[in-house]
């Protein structure tokens, strides 16, 4: 056994990676094709593979990919666009932090899929409502974590600022959004992830279109092959949503990790 | 007239959870002359960095005030420039742009900003390192950063809380005399608050020494040693015989810090 903490060489990383991956798809082959499950219940890779052909060619599966990436990101950005300057607000100003920091903290605990009920009462079941379930999951998130990153500020940074002769404002718009910048950035990129998975809720109940319409669409038709294959679908977008994140922060950022 | 008044300056903090308040600070009286030099001496503790923030504005005194010019000190301000022991560089700009901060705040056109960012640079020998994050510059060059990015604002006078505390010794002792030659040459009020006796008596025109906690002067030693100063100043039998005086009054009250606790 290797030393606790003790790193690990970067080829050897990657190889380990992707072993986890081959042996995991070896046992799904292996007790599916080796007749170990009932076919109904679970499909093998290769016919999932099959029907994700299929539901691509045939079925013009990716129109569904792209709208529910838009519904991701539209209902993402909305709650971002909201939620960071009250987060900033929150952490900057105590007196507006005390104000919400409690409602938040509630808000933040409801499920946004018990909401969806409600939001189809109110919006329908058009592309609004799926935006705002999405809306409702993030948002109190953002601004509670966006809040309390800005809260612990390097007191010494807003110090020295001031004595070089910052102003109030100054310092909220030189120290503390600077500062706080790839912090918020990571925040966001940890939420989401959160909203892929509100979005197949929302896909769930009251959709006729999306890649979670399909999988509960292929679920009575006991198409195992179909669902498996949408669930991988959003695994491997969320993979690439975060990598491209992770790159863009990066890019923004470069003082950050120097 | 003196530069810096310090008048029945004292600071006493609350109580933790319920207990006696703590004084920090016994009320000082202090005068600074124009372009002096003044190290503040004392144990760990004795709340000459206390003293220090009072000076800057960034804590209030329980007692009496601070003036600078006559005028009364409230808040922190650009006329106090300020260097921490702690690295204080905005890590998210440059050595150019964090010696900017100031005269960027103060609504100062770009070009004119950096003429005088580049003198600053040069100054304090960093020039080549303009475009470097914070973090990809040694301890001694981020406290050089933060001496030009405080000097850059061209205080009335100079506050340095410890700012070679966290460097090691042959760093330090260049940074003592980068810092006292750019003081012989320009001028500058300047109050330091330093543990290290060396330095103390190294840098300065006159060494405040502070007792142990709750703090109060307790002595005021003139150092007539002439200028420019090398370091080779500090073998000289002048210093040992100020380091000598120096060391017993400390060694008294850093004893009275250990008895304390």
């Amino acid at each position: 056994m290797p030393r606790p903490l003790h790193p690990v060489p970067p080829g050897t990383r990657t190889v380990l990676g992707i072993a986890f991956f081959v042996l995991f798809v070896a046992f799904w082959a292996w007790i599916t094709l080796g007749g170990h499950v009932n076919r109904i219940f679970l499909a093998d890779p290769l016919s999932m593979l099959g029907d994700g052909w299929r539901l691509l060619v045939e079925d013009r599966f990716w129109l569904d990919i792209l709208i529910t990436i838009w519904r991701v990101f539209g209902g993402f950005v909305l709650a971002s666009i909201v939620a960071v300057p009250i987060g900033i607000a929150m952490g900057a100003w105590k007196p507006i932090e005390a104000f919400l920091e409690p409602f938040v903290s509630f808000a933040r605990y409801l499920p946004a899929s018990a909401f969806i009920p409600l939001l189809i009462l109110w919006a329908g079941i058009g592309e609004l409502e799926k935006l705002l379930v999405i809306f409702v999951g993030s948002v109190f998130q953002i601004i509670l974590i966006v809040a309390v990153k800005v809260g612990s500020t390097r007191r010494d940074l807003v110090e020295a600022a001031y004595t070089l002769g910052a102003t109030d404002n100054g310092i909220v718009k030189r120290v503390i959004m600077p500062a706080n910048a790839p912090e918020i950035a990571e925040t966001l990129r940890l939420v989401l992830g959160w909203a892929w998975t509100y979005v197949i809720v929302a896909e769930l109940i009251g959709s006729s279109s999306g890649i979670g319409y399909m999988i509960i669409n292929s679920q009575s038709r006991l198409a195992t092959g179909q669902i498996i294959f949408g669930i991988i679908v959003i695994g491997l977008i969320g993979l690439l949503s975060d990598f491209a994140f992770k790159a863009l922060n990066r890019w923004l950022y470069p003082w950050s990790l120097a | 007239m003196s530069k810096l008044l310090i008048e029945g300056v004292s600071r006493t903090f609350a109580g933790v959870r319920g207990g006696n308040p703590v004084q920090a600070l016994q009320p000082v009286d202090l005068s600074v002359a124009a372009n002096d030099f003044i190290t503040i001496l004392g144990p760990s503790g004795c709340g000459k960095s206390t003293l220090l923030r009072i000076v800057a504005g960034l804590e209030a005194p329980s007692t009496g005030h601070v003036l600078l010019d006559g005028k009364a000190v409230i808040r922190p301000g650009p006329d106090r420039g300020m260097v921490f022991q702690s690295y204080t560089l905005f890590p998210w700009l440059t050595v150019a742009e964090n010696i900017a901060f100031g005269l960027r705040e103060r609504g100062m056109p770009e070009r004119e900003r950096n003429e005088i960012v580049a003198s600053y640079v040069d100054l304090v020998g960093l020039k080549g390192f303009e475009n470097h994050w914070p973090k990809q510059l040694s301890g001694g060059m981020q406290q050089r950063t933060a001496i030009a990015r405080a000097l850059a604002n061209d205080p009335a006078i100079l506050l340095l809380d410890e700012p070679f505390g966290a460097l090691d010794n042959q760093t330090r002792g260049l940074m003592q005399e980068l810092l006292l030659g750019i003081w012989e040459r320009r001028k500058k009020t300047v109050l330091f608050v330093t543990h290290d006796i060396e330095e103390a008596i190294f840098m300065a025109s006159r060494v405040v020494v502070m007792s142990a906690r709750p703090g109060r002067i307790k002595s005021d030693v003139p150092v007539d040693l002439p200028h420019p100063r090398h370091y080779t100043l500090k073998t000289s039998p002048e210093f040992s015989m100020l380091k000598a005086q120096l060391t017993e009054d400390i060694r008294i009250e850093a004893m009275r810090t250990a008895q304390s606790v």
